[in-house]
């Protein structure tokens, strides 16, 4: 497999992310739980990029939500921007190549995402801030780190990524 | 694209970093009206296309369940035994919005929620009706219940909601018969799932007993934001007091926002609603 046909695979599989965020997101049930695919198109993405791509790409996908959600804008690009950073920066220091590895980093960088769009944002009460990151962030974050798995074991001859179990 | 997994980051991954925490920053401090232009440039450009799709898929989905309610009528009792619950409650809540919307004597445009999946999606969410079909900014949002909360910005083909559960979110509200007055704003939450509204300002003597019901209060007249008369709650308990001076009641909201699927925004003038709210007395 050639570099050039690796990349244009992993664009389909991160354009399929997104479409099936919005395509999906009818069946996908409470958005407090659901999986996050855009989120987790970026992480797919920054797990093989290098840390500055992927922080634009953070910043790309963080302005998206906060157009969608202008709840506190701004605040999804600088969370979507560290998380895309660090992943990067993160994988390329010590990451192995394994399934239960990446569905915790997909797990960690869930988390840390609505951590950081919480703290940046500012614009949840206490108590109801504190049930966002101990109840509903840990169950979008293991939702997500699911279909993460999925969809590595999925694509996995597409993806330039050698997985061990 | 790079793909460079093994290597740590250079000079030039850290400038991009720190441009885009500047960038993101900038946006964060930038005025309401520039964080509104641009939300509103790229929901109705490069978002467009998705949030269509999004529609279509949630049109898709109702015509599904008005295929199935078809085939469930048919088919035995047994089957419709496991299915029909859900379907119930779907029809329900649309035929609740078809009752409202005939009983509406203002102006009003009926839209699709279209839910996001990002931590402050319980705050606004995105409706399927924008400027084209009549949506303004500041129109409020029902649902056959009551009040969800009031469109926030719009373009062509959508628009964004800012739901009761938002901080910023306050409504001057009243007993039906109007004995008491006060202002109605998100209390802290009880649990992951129970969020609360608190109404504030009411003064120490009039006391409004438990289980009264809780509407919007028309302040404002017909240019007002909130038309008199749209349920927000039901006391459910007395919070806070400031002895001699008033009373803060806990308020049961009469809507969930997470559980809504279709919303009707009144877009006429702010007249009195009470009776297209108040169950007719037979």
């Amino acid at each position: 497999m050639n570099g050039r046909s690796e990349q244009y695979r992993l664009v389909v599989v991160l354009l399929l992310l997104v479409v099936l965020q919005f395509a999906l997101r009818p069946f996908l049930g409470d958005f407090r739980s659901s999986p996050d695919l855009l989120l987790l198109a970026l992480l797919v993405y920054a797990i093989r990029a290098r840390p500055g791509q992927a922080a634009v790409a953070g910043f790309l996908v963080g302005l998206v939500v906060d157009s969608l959600t202008p709840v506190a804008f701004g605040a999804g690009m600088l969370a979507h921007t560290v998380v895309g950073y660090l992943a990067a920066w993160g994988k390329a220091v010590f990451f192995a190549e394994n399934l239960i590895v990446n569905a915790g980093f997909f797990f960690v960088g869930t988390w840390l995402r609505d951590l950081l769009v919480l703290v940046a944002g500012r614009h949840m009460v206490q108590s109801a801030m504190a049930w966002q990151l101990v109840f509903w962030s840990p169950i979008k974050a293991l939702t997500t780190a699911i279909v993460g798995v999925v969809v590595l074991m999925l694509f996995r001859r597409w993806l330039p990524i050698r997985i061990t179990e | 694209m790079t793909f460079a997994p093994d290597r740590f980051s250079s000079r030039r991954d850290s400038l991009a970093f720190i441009v885009c925490l500047l960038l993101s920053v900038a946006a964060r401090v930038a005025p309401p009206a520039v964080q509104d232009t641009v939300s509103r440039a790229v929901s109705g450009t490069a978002l467009a296309p998705f949030l269509a799709v999004q529609h279509q898929v949630e049109l898709i989905k109702a015509s599904r369940t008005r295929v199935t309610a078809l085939s469930v009528l048919r088919d035995s009792a047994l089957v419709s035994a496991f299915t029909a619950q859900a379907l119930r409650e779907e029809n329900e809540r649309l035929r609740e919005i078809l009752q409202l919307t005939a009983r509406l004597p203002v102006r009003h445009v009926a839209a699709e929620v279209l839910h996001q999946s990002g931590p402050a999606s319980g705050l606004m969410v995105v409706l399927s009706a924008g400027s084209s079909d009549g949506v303004v900014e500041r129109a409020p949002v029902v649902v056959a219940g009551g009040l969800v909360g009031v469109v926030h910005s719009v373009t062509p083909r959508s628009s964004v909601a800012l739901l009761w559960t938002h901080p910023d979110f306050r409504v001057s509200a009243m007993t039906l018969d109007g004995s008491a007055f006060g202002i109605v704003a998100p209390r802290r939450a009880e649990g992951p799932n129970v969020m609360m509204l608190e109404l504030s300002g009411v003064p120490y003597q009039e006391r409004v007993p438990i289980g009264t019901t809780i509407y919007t209060s028309g302040l404002g007249g017909a240019r007002g934001v909130y038309p008199r008369g749209i349920p927000i709650g039901q006391i459910v308990a007395v919070g806070e007091e400031q002895e001699g001076w008033s009373r803060t009641y806990v308020v049961q909201p009469a809507v969930h926002p997470a559980a809504v699927s279709h919303v009707v925004v009144l877009i006429g003038p702010a007249i009195d609603l009470r009776e297209a709210f108040t169950e007719p007395v037979p």
